[in-house]
């Protein structure tokens, strides 16, 4: 993304039902040729802010920029986004290329040019085979393509998905992730992916807005998030990251030194910058620990699981019991794996510590 | 215990299975004999013969007045079957307690008494009656129009009073059991609302049509009763014939065939209205 356009912008969009806020102060832009997904759990608002881009519902306040006009209040049927329902929403007394060709059919475009369209998207989806079969006829992931040919053919500037893996079972959800990028890339449009799983976001992603009650937490790249979450609800989004509370002592730059069970430790400060005395948590990743280091902490193993290329191993602090740490190590590493029952010494590199703001100071 | 439980079973089924045998088959059996047999100077004679299709398909009267009352029956049936979609449709789209209210309202006749409802359609259109009154009144015309009631048009006009509910009913049920999202979807990808009803409301609910067609067809096309209470001597309807052959001139053998004729035509209806399913579908 190195020329940036951006197609559509929220700006300050809000949305309430009733009494009930569902949605404060949304402000994000989806570039014209980006995989942007919307990351968050249950009851954060993600679908809102579909259904709110797709005109199914009009935003209380802020407004919907199109290549810069207001849209906020355009019918659904003017829109040119379209979207890939949870449930398909195929249309169960229609055939697959009637599906297909429902856009166009309705655009009024002629019944000569709608067959070879319809074939050639049915071709890019791999369902050429299909054409004639009915919804009911075909299994969860052709139903899934057959939807996202639908919204295709149509040729629209983004392309909303609103959880489309969440009824697939694991093995095919993979299959689809990768399938539904490579059909980004192609198309080069945007699309707006909606869903509550991190590994389908960071898989897909170019950019995430992980969702917290409403409001948007954070936006990054996959990269960004893992690395640099800016809060404690983004870092535990994002896997098992270690979180060692503390206390701010001194700040030096980016940097600063955090007083924790185990003694001061430097960490980088992501998100907001704390002040001295604030309360904040030093996040450090699984994988960034690394046992037998010459100066650490000691620390007692408790746990050891396999897992396959990694083995994750869970240990408490000698010292400060209260503190206990998740790694996750190479199984087939040069070094002997520590077993349960071990004390070993646990360092890490300072650039790998973070440095989080606690829930409840700094907003 | 298992066997206690196949014992149950096969109860169940013979009850199942017996009750219509004996209330709807056995009944439509019997007639059916009765069709084959014929009358002679007032007594049954048991002996095979197609004396009665004969008098009904060789006797003109016969056949205009059952061509007629086809033509009557299919008209109330589509007038009905207009009205009871529009209605439906409109209630469907409603906010869900209105939506009840208003389908609660259409299906109140169904509550009143057949005879009240016929005696109350008498008074809208008869001689006297609120129609004529209120034009009456608004000076359009300045004698009652004695057309309105003991016509054939009268009769039209209390089928369709008569059962619109039934035509309302299953088109309601059909439409509202139309997913809501298949309507945004057809929004979403840019087709208007006319779009919505022609391609994705009417054949899903075509079902519904179709019984909505039989019930109207079928309970009209077997009514005499209104026929005989605001049709008067105009309004004549293959129903009163094959009441009349029973009750006034006691051929019970020509008034069974004639009912079986009736059976067959409705049983027809029901097979085209099979076919009609099919459209319900497109590959």
């Amino acid at each position: 993304m190195n020329q940036r356009s951006d197609v559509l912008t929220l700006e300050a969009v809000g949305k309430s039902f009733g009494t009930t806020t569902v949605l404060r102060d949304i402000s994000l832009s989806v570039a014209s040729n980006e995989f942007l997904t919307i990351l968050g759990p249950s009851g954060s608002g993600k679908t809102t802010i579909l259904r709110l881009i797709a005109g199914f519902e009009a935003p209380t306040t802020g407004r919907i920029m199109l290549d810069g006009a207001d849209i906020s209040q355009m019918p659904i049927n003017r829109r040119p986004f379209n979207t890939v329902f949870q449930d398909y929403a195929l249309f169960p007394h229609l055939s697959v290329r009637r599906n297909v060709g429902y856009g166009l059919m309705v655009r009024g475009v002629p019944k000569a040019e709608i067959g070879p369209r319809v074939e050639a998207v049915l071709a890019i989806v791999g369902l050429q085979d299909y054409a004639l079969r009915l919804p009911r006829e075909l299994s969860g992931g052709q139903r899934q393509r057959v939807a996202l040919a639908r919204a295709i053919i149509c040729e629209p500037r983004v392309i909303l998905l609103d959880e489309p893996l969440a009824a697939l079972d694991v093995a095919l959800r993979a299959q689809m992730c990768k399938f539904l990028k490579d059909i980004q890339r192609r198309l080069d449009i945007a699309f707006v992916f909606i869903t509550h799983d991190q590994q389908e976001a960071i898989a897909m992603s170019d950019r995430i807005v992980v969702m917290r009650d409403g409001r948007i937490e954070q936006i990054g790249g996959p990269e960004e998030l893992y690395g640099f979450p800016a809060s404690r609800f983004v870092a535990g989004f994002f896997g098992e990251n270690n979180l060692i509370d503390g206390v701010v002592r001194a700040i030096d730059g980016a940097r600063c030194e955090v007083e924790t069970p185990i003694g001061p430790l430097w960490g980088v400060t992501c998100g907001p910058a704390a002040a001295v005395g604030a309360e904040v948590h030093l996040s450090i990743r699984p994988e960034a620990l690394v046992p037998g280091a010459t100066e650490g902490h000691r620390f007692l193993v408790r746990d050891a699981q396999f897992a396959g290329p990694t083995t994750l191993i869970e240990a408490q602090g000698v010292e400060a019991p209260e503190v206990t740490l998740r790694l996750r190590l190479p199984s087939g590493g040069t070094r002997a794996l520590p077993s349960v029952g071990d004390v070993v010494a646990i360092g890490w590199s300072e650039a790998d510590a973070r440095v989080i703001a606690a829930e409840g100071s700094n907003g | 215990m298992d066997d206690r439980r196949d014992l149950w079973r096969m109860g169940w089924a013979a009850f199942c299975l017996g009750l219509p045998f004996l209330f709807v088959l056995a009944p439509i059996g019997t007639f059916i004999l009765y069709s084959f047999w014929h009358n002679e100077s007032g007594a049954l004679v048991r002996e095979f013969t197609l004396e009665n299709y004969r008098a009904f398909f060789a006797d003109p009267v016969f056949r205009s007045i059952y061509l007629q009352t086809v033509a009557l029956c299919l008209g109330a049936t589509i007038v009905n079957l207009v009205a009871g979609y529009g209605i439906a449709l409109f209630a469907s789209r409603r906010p869900p307690r209105l939506r009840f209210a208003l389908i609660l309202m259409f299906m109140l006749p169904l509550f009143t008494s057949y005879i009240i409802k016929v005696y109350a359609v008498r008074g809208i259109l008869g001689h006297r009656g609120v129609l004529n009154e209120l034009l009456i009144a608004s000076g359009l015309i300045s004698e009652p129009i004695t057309a309105f009631i003991f016509s054939q048009s009268a009769i039209f006009l209390t089928f369709i009073v008569l059962y619109l509910p039934f035509a309302i009913l299953p088109i309601y049920l059909s439409i509202e059991r139309i997913p809501e999202n298949l309507g945004t979807a057809s929004a979403d990808l840019g087709g208007s609302q006319m779009d919505e009803i022609r391609h994705i409301i009417l054949p899903l609910s075509l079902p519904g049509v179709v019984v909505a067609a039989l019930f109207n067809f079928v309970m009209t096309f077997g009514d005499f009763v209104t026929p005989t209470m605001v049709g008067g001597t105009e309004g004549f309807t293959f129903g009163r014939i094959v009441f009349s052959q029973f009750g006034v001139a006691l051929n019970w053998p020509l008034g069974a065939a004639l009912a079986v004729i009736l059976l067959a035509t409705s049983v027809l209806a029901v097979g085209v209205a099979g076919l009609a399913m099919r459209w319900s579908t497109a590959r």
